[in-house]
């Protein structure tokens, strides 16, 4: 199973490496969709291989949730022309960003290695560190409503591998819970993001005031 | 064991009628159920402390049951006279009451349960249901806050999830009266985890690192919603830090929140110096005190105690602020303090009380935010000597100088005024009785002190 | 015997490099359903090339003028230590490692480079910037691989690396390994000039390598064409044979063995050839300064090989 987790979670840093790349929108939510999908299987496997009925249901909840609802929930806020969808600009040069990410990478590899690999004791430790890092670089590097909600999403992601994986016992109850918050979330976003983005750069202008 | 219940029920109630309810049923189930809930709470304070499978009930939930339902009736009040200054609301009226109804659930929520899990869900929760409230007023600036709010929140929220995953690494439960009742013991996962957590819930009480979405928030979102969001929701994210602190009691852990602590106040009273809007003058006022009551927490005994107090009268004193900007925002229509001007002639009600109240949450001395200060303050000097006593105190009085003489400014500077507004009753009057039950804490500190004895020891 | 072997591979390598070619053009086309030249088209450029006369820059000194010579054998002697129709090292086999074989590589560029901007033409210099400015950074993907290699077998030698790929089905399915092919996979896109970096038309636009000789004719621009064949064949040969499909490849000295695999190299040639018209027939040309993206990417893989590596010590 340590192998397997270390392949999952290597596919998920690459697949976000990969959305760090992307500038159309539908690319950046499938991707999303299929490393949730991932995690979904890897899940069910460790379950199935631990006879954990709770790893199953989160299996489950993680594919419905994250895998379909969520992508399908945020497809349907783009326009019709979802070829439209795309980063106008963004903070960061792309080339760079990625190269940036793979640094995030690497200090998620010391990070871990540096305080936590003694008291864990497992040479995988570093990839769920090293998606929050991405994570939350995905939100900084970019201005666009969606790719933050999903860099956010990443973020979750990892900590799902990392707890499903590490600690199988973990109350149902608190996961579900997390589960329904991304729900809402995801909701209360969609109505924040759709507002945003069609004046994404009228906002840009009127930011003075939120300086300081 | 019913009553305990009693505040999520009505609240949850409310907010499901609500949704179905036209705006004034809406209106006065929100005052009802907030009406009930402050007795509710107050019997709650004298009754026994409760442990149950899903309860927790300490004297810091109780102080903050009390002081949530006493801003959410207030806020409630405010509300309704001040809905019509919103010139195209996102929300219909009867969704606004049930948002704001599941927001006071969540915080009610996250003061009572008995698990660290939960409370973490319940925190996260108040995100969600107040993010539309913050961008009721419906334009892009308020839109781009509430994203922020969203966005930086949760991020924060998910790295004290993390932490809560290592902490229940070493605890192997996440039910809070167990955790306090066989400490863990120090170890690298559980002290990274704590700090974590920390970090996290002090997104949401906008503690230095990651606090950027707070000045935003209170700068752009309406007046009653900046004073429930200044006043409780702060508070209840650092009511999450003192669980943690509770939990995990280490040495590394107190130094660590004591430096977050420094670190915000000293920001806050940085940027406040040179803020030309006083909503967001306001909000950094807040920061600094949430920096404040987090080194209480951090120093505990007569620390904690000054932290509770100051907690207590902030909320009243910061409540009524916002309200009062929210009458200058209607009557001027600027966020600017350059453009506020002869307040004491225009609205000599919404004048007198902003500067005693602005007096109130800067320390003034009769106010019971100054006993809180100074608890904390002495406690700081006991433990960590002379030298952090000048920080803290230089940074307490660039945020006493910088509000006050712009406040004075607003009031008294004279201008060819052509502008006549005049005081409405109802939303002079609400600020004014919230000042004075934040001047009423005073009174209250035994109270406080004796309802905390088995905390502080 | 090894002698023989030699001036086998020697031949294999000259000779087939513009078939090669020729297939990979005529799939293109065939993928977008056109007749397309017949395979044979590159020895047909070659023989016409070959009779023309040759017209140099009046500004251009002589080193423009010798440098497709000293480039033409210098893939000549790539030809010779790089493993392509055998495992065991030939004759000139010792003199270079991987990092030898890359800085032979890395001269002919620069070569080029000094040759394409004495020829004082403008396009010649834009084709030179493109290529150094991309050149600057996938060299690096390249030093990265052979470095991960160099973890792996202890050794920078090719033939060492393809008999322990060949041997050990433990490193063959690493993820270490899949994440370097990957890379090596970018890399070689990038250094073959395939679709998303470079087209082939004879629009200044897409033009990178095509630009550089620009400005030759004749002969001289029949031996850089053909120069540029080789080193296709040798990069894809080098990623059959020590990367993606290392099996088969004869490790012990035998005239037999060796030309039966020459055969089968051919069709692992072609698969590779296969895969690369489709890609070439699917993907668009990136914008120039999308390249670097593309660059990032495979850096990203090629550094994320060392990191399994470190994560897993190779275990999977």
């Amino acid at each position: 199973m340590k192998e397997a987790f270390v392949m999952v979670g290597f596919l998920e840093i690459t697949l976000v490496i990969f959305m760090q790349w992307q500038v159309y929108l539908k690319k950046i939510v499938d991707t999303f969709s299929l490393s949730s999908y991932a995690i979904s299987i890897f899940l069910f496997v460790d379950g199935a291989i631990l006879n954990n009925i709770n790893l199953l249901i989160l299996s489950a909840l993680t594919a419905v949730v994250r895998g379909f609802f969520i992508p399908f929930f945020i497809r349907k806020k783009f326009r019709k022309e979802y070829y439209l969808e795309r980063e106008i600009k963004s903070v960061v040069p792309t080339a760079m960003s990625i190269v940036l990410s793979l640094f995030f990478v690497v200090v998620g590899y010391i990070v871990y290695h540096a305080t936590l690999y003694n008291s864990i004791g497992l040479p995988g430790g570093s990839i769920p560190i090293a998606l929050l890092f991405q994570g939350i670089f995905l939100i900084m590097s970019r201005n666009n409503a969606f790719v933050q909600l999903i860099g956010y999403m990443v973020m979750e992601n990892s900590l799902f591998l990392f707890g499903g994986y590490l600690f199988p016992e973990l109350p149902l109850v608190i996961e579900g819970g997390i589960l329904l918050d991304l729900i809402g979330i995801v909701m209360i976003s969609g109505i924040i993001m759709r507002l945003r983005e069609e004046n994404v750069s009228n906002i840009i202008d009127e930011f003075k005031e939120f300086k300081g | 064991m019913f009553l305990y219940y009693l505040p999520l029920i009505v609240t949850v109630s409310a907010a499901v009628i609500c949704f179905a309810a036209n705006d004034k049923i809406s209106k006065i189930l929100t005052l009802i159920s907030a009406s009930v809930s402050i007795p509710v709470s107050l019997y709650i304070w004298v009754l026994n402390s409760v442990s149950t499978q899903f309860l927790y009930i300490d004297a810091i939930s109780k102080i903050m049951l009390v002081t949530i339902s006493i801003i959410y009736l207030t806020t409630s009040i405010f509300s309704s006279s001040y809905f019509k200054h919103i010139p195209k609301p996102l929300l219909k009226k009867n969704l606004y009451w049930a948002f704001l109804n599941l927001f006071v659930l969540s915080m009610f929520f996250s003061v009572m349960v008995n698990n660290l899990g939960l409370i973490w869900i319940g925190i996260e929760a108040t995100t969600i249901t107040s993010a539309l409230l913050v961008a009721i007023d419906n334009n892009f600036p308020s839109i781009e806050a509430s994203w922020r709010y969203i966005i930086i929140v949760s991020v924060g929220l998910v790295i004290s999830l993390v932490g809560i995953i290592f902490i229940y690494d070493q605890t192997h439960t996440l039910n809070i009266a167990n955790m306090l009742k066989n400490h863990a013991s120090e170890s690298r996962i559980i002290l990274i985890g704590s700090a974590m957590a920390i970090v996290g819930f002090g997104t949401k009480a906008g503690i230095f690192p990651m606090h950027t979405w707070l000045p935003d928030v209170h700068g752009r979102s309406i007046a009653p919603v900046s004073a429930i969001f200044s006043s409780v929701l702060l508070p209840s994210a650092l009511f999450g830090i003192i669980r943690i602190s509770q939990i995990a009691p280490f040495e590394d852990i107190k130094q660590f929140m004591f430096i977050l602590g420094i670190l915000t106040i000293v920001f806050a009273s940085i940027f406040m110096i040179n803020q030309k809007y006083y909503k967001r003058m306001f909000a950094y006022s807040s920061m600094e005190n949430m920096g404040m009551i987090l080194i209480g927490i951090s120093l505990g005994k007569a620390g904690l105690l000054g932290a509770m107090i100051l907690l207590i009268s902030h909320a009243f004193a910061k409540s009524s602020v916002f309200y009062l900007t929210g009458n200058i925002l209607s009557a001027y229509k600027t966020r600017k303090i350059a453009h506020v001007y002869s307040l004491v002639k225009n609205m000599p009600y919404t004048a007198y009380g902003l500067i005693l109240s602005s007096l109130a949450v800067t320390g003034a001395p009769p106010f019971a935010i100054f006993i809180g200060e100074f608890f904390i303050i002495s406690a700081v000097y006991h433990i960590y000597g002379f030298a952090y006593v000048i920080i803290i105190l230089l940074a307490l009085l660039t945020a006493f100088l910088s509000i006050n003489y712009k406040v004075a400014k607003m009031s008294f500077s004279e201008r060819k005024s052509t502008q006549k507004t005049k005081d409405e009753w109802v939303s002079a009057l609400i600020p004014l009785i919230n000042l004075t039950l934040s001047f009423c804490v005073l009174f209250a500190i035994p109270a406080i002190n004796n309802i905390l004895k088995g905390i502080t020891g | 015997m090894l002698y023989l072997l030699n001036g086998l591979q020697l031949v294999y390598v000259v000779f087939l490099s513009p078939l090669i070619i020729g297939i990979f053009i005529k799939l293109t086309e065939r993928f977008e359903s056109k007749k397309g030249p017949s395979i044979f088209q590159p020895y047909y450029d070659l023989y016409k090339l070959f009779h023309k006369q040759s017209v140099v820059p009046k500004t251009a000194s002589a080193i423009f003028q010798i440098v497709p010579y000293v480039t033409f054998s210098m893939y000549l002697i790539l030809t010779l230590v790089l493993p392509i129709i055998t495992a065991f090292p030939l004759s000139f086999g010792p003199i270079v490692d991987f990092i030898g074989g890359g800085l032979i590589f890395g001269a002919i560029g620069v070569l080029k480079k000094i040759a394409s901007l004495d020829s004082r033409s403008n396009y010649s210099h834009l084709g030179t910037s493109r290529a150094s400015s991309i050149g600057a950074l996938s060299e690096p993907i390249i030093i990265l691989i052979f470095i991960t290699f160099g973890v792996i077998s202890h050794t920078n030698n090719p033939y060492v690396v393809n008999n322990i790929m060949q041997t050990s089905s433990q490193w063959y399915f690493s993820l270490v390994h899949w994440f370097v092919v990957f890379a090596f996979f970018m890399a070689l896109l990038i250094e073959t000039g395939k679709l998303p970096i470079e087209s082939h038309s004879n629009n200044e636009f897409g033009m990178i390598d095509q630009a550089i000789e620009m400005e030759y004719s004749g002969s001289e621009l029949a031996f850089m064409k053909w120069g540029g064949y080789i080193k296709q064949f040798l990069l894809m040969s080098i990623f059959l044979n020590d990367f993606l499909i290392p099996f088969w490849v004869p490790m012990k000295v035998g005239l037999g063995s060796v030309l039966i695999y020459g055969f089968i190299h051919m069709l692992k040639m072609l698969i590779l050839v296969v895969v690369f018209a489709a890609i070439q027939s699917t993907v668009s040309k990136y914008k120039l300064f999308k390249n670097f993206e593309y660059v990032a990417v495979a850096f990203t893989f090629a550094f994320l090989a060392i990191l399994v590596y470190f994560t897993t010590g190779g275990s999977i």
